[in-house]
């Protein structure tokens, strides 16, 4: 590999690298380069990619295997079953009306940016411009999860009613809980702004955080773009 | 370095005397033992199948090929540790060869030309295994359910959804099995209606997964295989290869080659005994007295059944999600009187049962024969 | 500057069981993962000489009445050899030594690196826990579905939802100890320590580690899936209500061939160490090495549906290229090896000889891997004991061989006290022969048609004498195990005291005193090339 070893570092690695700027390039051994918490990140955000991964291969296998996409149930033989049946089919039909999930979708991209633009302002050693940004994003983020649940609540049909709906609410509802996830980061970080443990020089869990937030907000657009388009 | 423990001569030559007695002893057992079935025990037995010789030949190539390579690198190891043990007075250091570009491209390279030989040749092999026969003389489908096969016959220009000339539910004996004629080519569909099972024949050196594929039969898994000629009068053991529950060990069967002529002989002699079998009444209308039956856990929660000889309903209720079940009766032979049709639950059917003579039948599950059964009594 | 003083990360040890529960030192947790490995070692070992003690005869004994229990055993002796043994043990190996090997005072992530461990035994827990809450796992340590589903006849009960729950937990330890083992190999290196200067056992756990990151998650998802079909309804691998069942079997072996790779190169790096130390000599293509390594780790994800190929469902001639291919960089490695030895001065001690051990049954189990890479013969070969032979020759000749090595070879480090030679040998005598008597009659078991995963076989099939040989083995392998215990519990009290390198190793945990201390280093040798202290002891341009 590349690196070179002419500086030498005192001290606990560990440590040290902390003072560093977190947007340099990626380094081999502990002298500059990105810090242990943003690589962490890193690659954690690179395991659940392949989660997510594997979730998307299983929609992609079970759709490929079914004679109808979305899948067409069949009633049993009086007439109120076959109209449930009938309404069922029907509710599948997500192509019909995206809207919904486009509107979520502009959510959680303009939470993206606004997510952006606080690590731009705690770069810039901006405090309250972060915290603004932040808390934007948060509640943006909560909008999204409400919006979801809402979306949930009017589907029409549930986790077993064919493998639509098993795939739909398997992948859905695992996105909505790394948005969860991504919230509550969001939160501690918010918080911790507030107490003004940031500083320009020191802020790798609000990039570690934001790393993880475009990484949802990307789950999701593939996630809308194979449920409500493709 | 002489504070190294362990250099010890003596334990170091207590183990090699150890290891080398081991060795001896295990080559003397062999020897002991008859020298040819060892050797033959090291190769799958002689194929009964067109394919399977092929796949013996391919395996006899791989077996050489293995054979050379680990007896020069075991050797190789074997050689270098007896050669370069450390001997008192080695002092300097031996040379500190760090490496060498020409070795290590002749050890990626001899490999790669070795394993690209067996791809091709195991290919080829496969395309002619795998290959089959736009018009075989004989369909079979195997059925395969937890924890027994039956075989179904299908009409030579069957498409895979058509129902079966006649259905051996008996997966073994003289009246049960996979019946094939020598020297022909049969066509083997493989169903399972509720896990995998796989169907395997060590003679024939071949196995193929039965995966259940729910309402698509065309996605079945099929093969062809080919008896040679000369094996007219064999019977050998088949046995399910995946691991499907706890009666995965039950799954045999057995496998008769007949010669030509039997096998047109045994053929018709089916499909008449199956026409014989007194037709069920028009469906729908339900006679008689109707008796109520239930499946559920892969067992029926009666064991006896009581029914008028002047015929009767049997109100049969399958609440295995999935799973199929159906009810036959059987008289005292064995015979197959009532062949109804199978359906997977949860649901219910109404089975119209023709007028019987009086006397004991017995009554099972057509695919799960070993655990769901019962007597009738017709009265 | 010649050497770096580091300065102390943690205060100084404190003892008790207090310590040793909440301690986030990397290297009280590799003893951690060590011992719990070898407890689980123990209790899947047991497991299995109750499948030989079956075995032995035909006719059913033990499981008269009660086969299911049978099916529980193999499944739950295969999950747990792998997920709680195998796995964690190389794991515990590469916590302990890496960051020694590397100069570093800890993980990058030590709180994590604890949270990673303790999720091990509680997994454990809950995948044992079946045991008493009305039946353990059963449909094989591969799950496959719809055996896996709650339907009649399969795997009704709680003993599959507690297998798929531990193993979510255990996969997850594995996923942040990978993230933890990559940062610490990326960031946390001693100056002068380069990439090509680093240890090959530190080359091995970085390419592991990539290897669970990206594979385990995948297996995750999987177990989630088959958890969804089974307690919500889902539909994704019962194709009786619309999944596929050949599904589970891609992801899981997407993950699980990879994996196998996972229990087997840092066992690789292990012996890669043991062998240059005592045949006096350097390893041979440390560069190949290098690239073997990631070349297998890189295969590894081409090939895994070769435990699929008679579903019937998967593109045969690819998969079997890529598995042949596999053959090429394992060659490499094992003849860069066999050089290592050649020319040198070897002394026959016991880390030496469980390496060799290593080499020897390695060899055989890899080729007989490569025979199923024929597709036709895996036809043949397919779910008999030929592949119990094949998995067992590289996960027992391989892994726990090298297991074994590492253990006499790093036990003076971890206590300052040497293993018994004596004791040693006795070990590796027993346990190279019963290995053998054990596994290999399955070769022929296989060939003649004996299928995986029964409790009884056919007295007039041929198979009596071959499973009695096996069984009279594996009970071999199980005495083997006394030797070692008592080695490791004399050692403990009276063990010949070890000094900071008996064995004149080449790596940098050997400049450290034994036990290390809690930062691991008062100072470092200056880092040159892939062995500082041969340098250190010949002087920089011995040989060089
Ligand atoms: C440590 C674990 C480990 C390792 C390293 C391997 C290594 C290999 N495995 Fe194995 N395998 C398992 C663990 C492992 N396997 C397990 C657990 C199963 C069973 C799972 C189950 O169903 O329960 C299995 C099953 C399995 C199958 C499926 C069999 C079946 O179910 O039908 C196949 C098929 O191709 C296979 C192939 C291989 C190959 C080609 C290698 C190669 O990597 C080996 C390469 C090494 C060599 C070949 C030797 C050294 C090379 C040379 C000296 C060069 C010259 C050699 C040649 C030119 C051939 N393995
Ligand atoms: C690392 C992996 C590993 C290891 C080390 C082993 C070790 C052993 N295995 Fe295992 N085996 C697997 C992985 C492993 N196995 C896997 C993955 C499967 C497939 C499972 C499946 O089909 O789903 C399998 C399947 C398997 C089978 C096939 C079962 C079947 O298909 O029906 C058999 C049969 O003989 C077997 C035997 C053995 C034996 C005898 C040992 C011996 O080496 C064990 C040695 C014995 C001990 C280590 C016990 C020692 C301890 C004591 C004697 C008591 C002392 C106790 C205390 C001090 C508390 N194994
Ligand atoms: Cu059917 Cu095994
Ligand atoms: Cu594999």
């Amino acid at each position: 590999m590349t690196s070179t070893s002419t500086v030498m570092t005192t001290g606990d690695p560990g440590h040290s690298v902390a003072e560093h700027n977190p947007t340099a390039g990626l380094a081999h051994d502990s002298r500059g380069g990105i810090s242990n918490p943003i690589l962490g990140m890193i690659l954690f955000i690179c395991s659940e990619i392949m989660f997510f991964s594997g979730l998307f291969a299983a929609y992609f296998s079970v759709r490929a295997s079914a004679v109808q996409w979305p899948p067409i149930v069949k009633g049993g033989t009086d007439q109120a079953s076959i109209d449930a049946a009938a309404a069922l089919t029907e509710h599948f039909n997500l192509h019909a009306e995206p809207w919904f999930g486009a509107i979520l979708t502009v959510i959680l991209v303009i939470s993206s940016v606004t997510c952006q633009l606080g690590i731009w302002a705690i770069r810039r050693d901006d405090r309250t411009g972060f915290i603004r940004a932040f808390g934007v994003t948060l509640v943006l983020g909560i909008v999204f999860l409400i919006g979801q649940a809402y979306d949930y609540s009017t589907l029409g049909f549930g986790i077993s009613d064919t493998p639509f709906g098993t795939t739909f609410y398997t992948l859905t509802g695992f996105h909505g809980a790394h948005v969860f996830g991504g919230a509550i980061m969001l939160s501690v970080v918010l918080y911790r702004g507030l107490a003004g443990q940031f500083s320009s020089k020191h802020h790798d869990a609000v990039e570690a955080t934001s790393l993880y937030w475009h990484f949802v907000d990307v789950v999701w657009i593939a996630l809308f773009s194979t449920l409500y388009i493709l | 370095m002489s504070s190294t423990p362990g250099s010890r001569p003596s334990t170091t030559a207590i183990v090699g005397w150890l290891v080398a007695a081991a060795v001896l002893l295990g080559v003397a057992v062999l020897v002991a033992l008859n020298a040819s079935s060892v050797w033959n025990s090291f190769f799958p037995p002689q194929a009964k199948s067109v394919e399977g010789q092929e796949i013996r030949n391919l395996y006899d190539i791989v077996f050489a090929i293995a054979v050379v390579i680990f007896v020069l690198v075991e050797g190789l190891i074997i050689w270098t540790v007896v050669r370069y043990r450390r001997k008192p007075g080695d002092d300097e250091l031996p040379p500190q060869t760090h490496g060498n570009n020409i070795a290590e491209i002749t050890w990626v390279l001899l490999p790669t030309l070795i394993v690209l030989y067996l791809f091709v040749i195991s290919w080829q092999t496969l395309n002619s295994v795998e290959a089959v026969d736009a018009n075989p003389n004989l369909k079979v489908r195997a059925v395969a359910g937890q924890f027994q096969w039956s075989f179904e016959y299908l009409p030579a220009d069957a498409k895979a959804d058509t129902t079966a000339a006649f259905t051996i539910t008996n997966p073994g004996g003289p009246e049960g099995g996979l019946f094939l004629p020598a020297g022909e080519t049969t066509h083997i569909y493989l169903h399972s209606p509720d896990v995998i099972h796989a169907f395997y024949v060590p003679q024939f050196l071949f196995k193929r997964d039965v995966v259940p594929t729910g309402d698509f039969r065309e996605r079945e898994n099929q093969f062809d295989v080919e008896i040679p000629a000369t094996d007219a009068g064999q019977t050998y053991r088949g046995q399910c290869a995946e691991l499907c529950g706890v009666g995965h060990r039950i799954m045999t069967f057995e496998v008769h080659i007949l010669a030509p002529a039997d096998f047109t002989a045994w053929y018709d002699q089916q499909v008449a005994a199956k026409n014989a079998t007194p037709a069920p009444a028009p469906s729908g209308t339900a006679a008689g007295p109707s008796v109520p039956l239930t499946a559920e856990g892969v067992k029926f929660d009666q064991s006896t059944l009581t029914g008028p000889a002047t015929g009767f309903t049997i109100h049969f209720d399958n609440k295995d999600n999935g799973i199929p079940h159906d009810v036959d009766i059987l008289d005292g032979t064995g015979k197959k009187v009532v062949d109804d049709k199978d359906f997977p639950g949860p649901g219910a059917k109404d089975y119209v049962i023709p007028p019987l003579p009086a006397g004991t039948y017995k009554y099972e599950c057509s695919i799960h024969p070993g655990q769901m059964f019962g007597t009738l009594t017709v009265q | 500057m010649a050497t770096t003083t580091l300065t102390p990360a943690a205060s100084a040890y404190r003892s008790g069981l207090y310590e040793w529960l909440t301690t986030t030192d990397h290297k009280k947790i590799g003893i951690l993962y060590i011992v719990n490995s070898f407890l689980f070692f123990f209790l899947a070992g047991l497991m299995a000489l109750g499948i030989r003690t079956e075995l032995a005869q035909p006719g059913l004994q033990l499981f008269q009445g009660n086969e299911l229990l049978y099916n529980q055993l193999f499944t739950m002796h295969g999950s747990v050899m792998i997920f709680l043994f195998i796995i964690p043990m190389l794991a515990g190996f590469g916590n302990y030594v890496v960051p020694l090997q590397i100069g570093a005072p800890d993980m990058a992530f030590p709180r994590i690196n604890a949270l990673s461990f303790w999720m091990l035994p509680l997994g454990g827990i809950l995948l044992l826990l079946g045991f008493v809450t009305g039946g353990a796992a059963q449909a094989g340590w591969t799950s496959y579905s719809p055996l896996a589903q709650d339907r009649p006849l399969s795997s009704t009960g709680p003993g599959q939802d507690l297998w798929i729950m531990g193993l979510v937990l255990i996969g997850t330890a594995s996923i942040l100890g990978s993230v933890n083992f990559l940062a610490t190999i990326f960031k946390m290196r001693a100056p002068g320590m380069t990439m090509f200067r680093m240890p090959i056992l530190t080359w091995t756990v970085l390419v592991t580690s990539v290897l669970v990151l990206m594979a385990t998650p995948v297996f995750t998802s999987a177990l989630i899936m088959l958890f969804i079909d089974r307690n919500y309804g889902g539909h994704f691998f019962d194709p009786s209500t619309g999944g596929n069942a050949i599904l589970w079997q891609n992801v899981f072996w997407f993950y699980s061939h990879p994996a196998v790779y996972v229990m087997v190169l840092p066992a690789m790096g292990m012996i890669s160490e043991i062998l240059p130390v005592f045949s006096r000599k350097p390893l041979f293509g440390y560069k190949a090495f290098v690239f073997a390594t990631a070349g297998i780790g890189a295969l590894g994800f081409s090939v895994w549906a070769h435990h699929m190929f008679t579903t019937g469902s998967v593109y045969l001639p690819f998969f079997s290229l890529m598995t042949f291919f596999i053959a090429v960089p394992t060659g490499v490695k094992m003849f860069n090896w066999i050089f290592t030895l050649f020319r040198g001065q070897l002394t026959f001690s016991t880390p030496l000889l469980f390496a060799l051990g290593f080499l020897s049954m390695f060899l055989i189990g890899g080729i007989n891997g490569a025979f199923s890479a024929a597709v036709p013969v895996d036809f043949a070969l397919h779910d008999t004991y030929w592949v119990v032979s094949h998995l067992h020759y590289v996960l027992f000749g391989g892994s726990v061989f090298g297991v074994m090595a590492g253990l006499y070879y790093w036990f003076p480090k971890m206590t300052g006290r040497m293993l018994g030679e004596g004791l040693g040998k006795v070990q590796f005598v027993l346990m190279f022969i019963g290995f053998n008597l054990t596994f290999f009659p399955m070769h022929q078991l296989g060939l003649s048609g004996m299928p995986r995963r029964i409790a009884d076989y056919a007295s007039d099939a041929g198979w009596n004498d071959l499973n009695l040989a096996a069984t009279i083995g594996g009970f071999t392998i199980a005495a083997s195990t006394i030797p070692l215990l008592w080695n490791v519990f004399i050692s403990l009290r009276a063990g010949k005291i070890a000094g900071d390198d008996p064995w004149e190793a080449n790596t940098l945990e050997w400049a450290t005193t034994s036990p290390p201390p809690p930062y691991n280093f008062d100072r470092l040798p200056e880092i040159r090339s892939e062995r500082p202290l041969f340098d250190l002891r010949h002087g920089r341009s011995a040989n060089h």
